[in-house]
């Protein structure tokens, strides 16, 4: 049976996509997962992928045409199958082409005339045998899909007056020009900005005040607006991932002689260490040694720091904060510890200053506490590396007698900026802070590669 | 045999189903396996209202002397009254009937047997159809008193096939049924005395709206017993227990009129696997869909509302479904009535019921007697009207009402709550003076 490939939709407030390149040409043989085109909006590219297996029977843009999204973009099924009824309405290949007339005075008459021609076209081949069975949506013409996306509408929720039931562009109009009825309370809710659904729940579909939804509403959803820190983590988020070019990799330390040196601490009447002081304190060391990644890359220029100011991420009622440990290379263990807890907290109850949430030169983030067991940082820009611990692991190791015995590891996944690190640098970088976690946690590096 | 839509039940559900899917131009079978109209035409709504209306017009001749109509040798002829009921009846039937044959609508006579794949089974013959309704009712629920099947001891359909009165009458169960039946009785001289296990009765009313009720019914001698529990029926007593401990009432008749329940049972509706809820009613969506594609269930049967007019809107509810109209069902403009002297009639959210959900109320208040028209006419009843609005929008949430004849004016309020109206626009509205109505307007006064 013949299928059409639609447009994908990239996004809510992405309309319609270029057609940069088409990957096949009719008549090619296609499996489900073939690239079939390349695509693109303003902010990525991307491959269209078929959706189904077949020949190709009609491709219904040419290259650079823009094609809204969710019209049909080309279909896929058996030689001799009919493809007229997924013919988009605004379609550009294959579509008669009216609008070269020399009459420049019709210009409405591509629509018109493509619109109506469904009606003949579609009705030959479907009454013949193929008559779709009661409850198979005869579909949605694009140019119906298009404009009651505009106006907030399902058009899949109408009642369509098309071949076989099939919703066109004048079946949404009159929805939108007969917009339901609404009651007393409802009126005053509209006045409110308040917009009513498309059939309410009252009298004859009548919109009741409790059908009223702010506008942008989705059915089934909670909707809010973006604000506050979500809409800054949002923000630097994308931003991160738009502006570098991030590449994670992964290391394991062993954990015996951190534990060791936390029980020492603590039988020797020391304060407590956590294991991510620990870290923190080694990646503050490393740091030192591998001054490349205490950086930020500005585009043209990198920054250097001199002294390690260490982001450290908390997960807050109000979400993902980043309080900073400014001069963290000139703290002690117990001073950074003391530190960090003082900003999580700060963090926690909401009164971090907004100071403490700037100014880091690289990040530390731990998901281990939470059962990760390893993930992909997202850097903290334009700093230029992030150091990510994941959740403890079982994992053999071969002694020095050459037994095999159990330990308890901790993954490391670093996250740089390739743009302003190579992986060589960075995985050197982690060797050293493996290195010391494993031999010498808690402990000063000595800066012997000047 | 194979129709588009089989109408399982001819009763207030079954035959406007049948008639507007007909009128849709649906094929259409109908089953009965009784008498066309249903419980409410021939066991319930229609029947106790012709006897309400007889003992109503006994009562006023007796009563006449306040507006000065003296009748001496009033007497209450309880099998012509009967003989009125029962051509009231066979009028309405005959309606159906010929509804029905306008309609085109194929009636059967016979009990229906629902089988797998949209069939039926009636009369050792089987019928297919793409849509079937099942509304096939409810039958009065007996609890389990000792005594319960003595001869003397009916219910609500037991008590409208006799042709006599009794002497003493005891009701078990202050519902709504139970309530009519009383105030039927007493209204023509016989002595009732209604026993209810609960606090007041009515309990799913206003609870003011249930006080001022007993009230009015006490006035015309109804007796009530409340927090009355029966322990057994013996041939001429009723034992019930109570806080005063156990006491004896005399009865030559005793109505069990303790609720109802779905008819659900024979009908093969275990062995295709329909969805029962707990309440014994067969299990629907607010369209009237069962778990069973093609297969839909309106009225008593669902355990849902126990009206007649609810029943008749889930059926058209299941048809519009059927037909390509989307609909569904909207219990919170429901209206309710107990046909009693004085009526009760109820629409919408009590303050308890809008305060549960969360929503902040303010309540009016006024009584009956404040309306011209109400005193000119029932000069010895009291009553009142009751809104419930919301606190900030003054939006019509509910009104309860007693007294006079009530029920005549109820829809007017389901309209306001259907179409969701505030205290400014129905301060516009224009109520006819004199008209007992004109309290829907005036209770607004009373808002606080």
């Amino acid at each position: 049976m013949a299928t059409p490939v639609i447009m994908p939709r990239q996004g809510q407030s992405v309309e319609s996509c270029i057609l940069t390149e088409w990957k096949v040409k009719q008549g090619d043989s296609v499996s489900e997962g073939d690239v079939l085109a390349v695509i693109e909006t303003d902010k990525a590219s991307f491959d269209l992928e078929s959706t189904a297996s077949g020949k190709v029977l009609e491709l219904f843009w040419e290259a650079d045409d823009d094609v809204p999204v969710l019209a049909n973009v080309l279909v896929i099924g058996e030689d001799g199958e009919n493809v007229e009824e997924f013919r988009p309405a605004g379609g550009g290949a294959s579509v008669p082409d009216v609008s070269s007339s020399p009459d420049a005075t019709v210009t409405e008459a591509p629509s018109s005339v493509v619109e109506s021609s469904i009606p003949t076209t579609a009705s030959a081949p479907i009454s013949s045998n193929e008559v779709p069975l009661g409850g198979i949506s005869a579909g949605v013409s694009p140019r119906a899909r298009k404009l009651a996306f505009r106006h907030g509408m399902d058009p899949e929720t109408l009642e369509g007056s098309g071949p076989n039931g099939r919703v066109i562009e004048r079946d949404v109009e009159a929805v939108i020009s007969g917009r339901p009825r609404l009651s007393a309370s409802a009126v005053s809710k509209a006045r409110d900005g308040m917009e009513p659904p498309i059939r309410g729940k009252g009298l004859a579909g009548m919109a009741l005040a409790s059908d009223m939804r702010e506008p942008g509403a989705i059915e089934g959803a909670k909707v809010e607006q973006v604000k506050g820190i979500r809409k800054l983590v949002a923000e630097r988020m994308i931003q991160s991932l738009q502006t570098s070019a991030q590449l994670t990799l992964n290391a394991h330390f062993e954990l015996t002689k951190a534990q060791a040196y936390r029980k020492e601490r603590v039988d020797g009447g020391k304060s407590k260490v956590s294991i991510n002081d620990l870290i923190a304190y080694a990646q503050i060391q490393a740091l030192g040694a591998h001054a490349e990644l205490n950086a930020h890359f500005l585009g043209d220029r990198f920054a250097v720091f001199e002294k390690v100011h260490l982001g450290i991420a908390v997960d807050s009622p109000r979400g993902l904060m980043v309080p900073v440990v400014k001069d963290a290379s000139d703290l002690s263990l117990e001073a950074l510890s003391t530190e960090i807890k003082k900003l999580a907290i700060a963090c926690r109850e909401g009164t971090i200053q907004p100071d403490d949430l700037s100014g880091g030169s690289c990040t530390l983030t731990n998901l281990g506490m939470l059962g990760v067991s390893t993930f992909t940082p997202v850097l903290n820009v334009p700093e230029v590396a992030i150091l990510g611990v994941g959740g403890i692991e079982l994992k053999p190791k071969r002694t020095e007698s050459g037994d095999i015995e159990y330990a308890e590891f901790l993954p490391l996944s670093l996250t740089i900026d390739h743009q302003a690190v190579d992986g060589a640098p960075a995985a050197r970088f982690l060797q050293t802070l493996v290195t010391l976690l494993e031999e010498n946690p808690g402990q000063q590096l000595s800066i012997t590669n000047e | 045999m194979k129709y588009d839509f089989a109408v399982i039940g001819a009763g207030p559900a079954g035959y406007i189903a049948a008639k507007k899917a007909a009128s849709a131009g649906k094929k259409v079978l109908l089953v009965e396996k009784s008498k066309l109209g249903g419980v409410c035409l021939n066991e319930g709504c229609v029947p106790s209202k012709t006897l309400l209306q007889a003992a109503k017009t006994y009562h006023h001749a007796k009563h006449g002397s306040i507006f000065g109509v003296e009748v001496d040798g009033v007497t209450f002829d309880y099998p012509k009254a009967h003989e009125h009921k029962n051509n009231v009846m066979n009028k309405m039937r005959d309606g159906i009937a010929g509804l029905m044959k306008k309609y085109k609508v194929d009636v059967l006579e016979g009990e229906a047997k629902l089988l797998p794949n949209s069939k039926v089974e009636i009369n050792e013959e089987t019928y297919e159809a793409t849509d079937i309704l099942l509304c096939t009712g409810s039958s009065p629920a007996i609890p389990p008193i000792p005594g319960v099947d003595l001869d003397h001891v009916v219910d609500s359909t037991g008590i409208l096939e006799r042709e006599s009165l009794p002497n003493h009458l005891v009701v078990v169960g202050g519902g709504v049924i139970g309530c009519e039946f009383a105030c039927m009785h007493a209204s023509v001289g016989v002595p009732v005395t209604v026993l209810e296990a609960m606090p007041e009765i009515c309990p799913n009313l206003d609870a003011e709206v249930s006080a001022s009720l007993r009230e009015g019914l006490s006035k015309k001698g109804v007796t009530f017993k409340l927090g009355a529990k029966v322990e057994y029926i013996s041939s001429d007593k009723v034992t019930y227990l109570d806080d005063s401990g156990s006491n004896d009432l005399e009865a030559d008749l005793v109505l069990v009129a303790t609720g109802r329940r779905p008819n659900t049972k024979n009908l093969g509706l275990e062995e295709i696997g329909l969805d029962i809820d707990n309440r014994g009613g067969v299990r629907v969506d607010d369209r009237g869909a069962t778990n069973i594609p093609g297969l839909w269930a309106a009225g008593d049967v669902t355990g849902q509302a126990w009206l007649a007019h609810a029943a008749s809107r889930m059926a058209e509810v299941v048809v519009n479904n059927i037909t390509g109209r989307k609909d569904h069902m909207r219990y919170d403009s429901m209206p309710a009535v107990v046909y009693t002297s004085p009526e009760v009639a109820v629409v919408g959210l009590t303050k308890e019921e809008a305060e549960e959900r969360g929503i902040k109320v303010k309540v009016g208040r006024i009584p009956m007697t404040i309306n011209a028209r109400y005193i000119a006419e029932n000069p010895d009843e009291t009553g009142f009207c009751k809104v419930v609005l919301e606190a900030d929008s003054r939006k019509l949430l509910g009104v309860h009402m007693v007294g006079g004849a009530c029920s005549e004016m109820i829809f007017g309020a389901t309209a306001m709550l259907e179409t969701e109206l505030r205290e400014e626009e129905i301060e516009e509205i224009v109520f006819p003076h004199p008209t007992t109505s004109e309290i829907i307007k005036d209770v607004f006064m009373a808002v606080r």
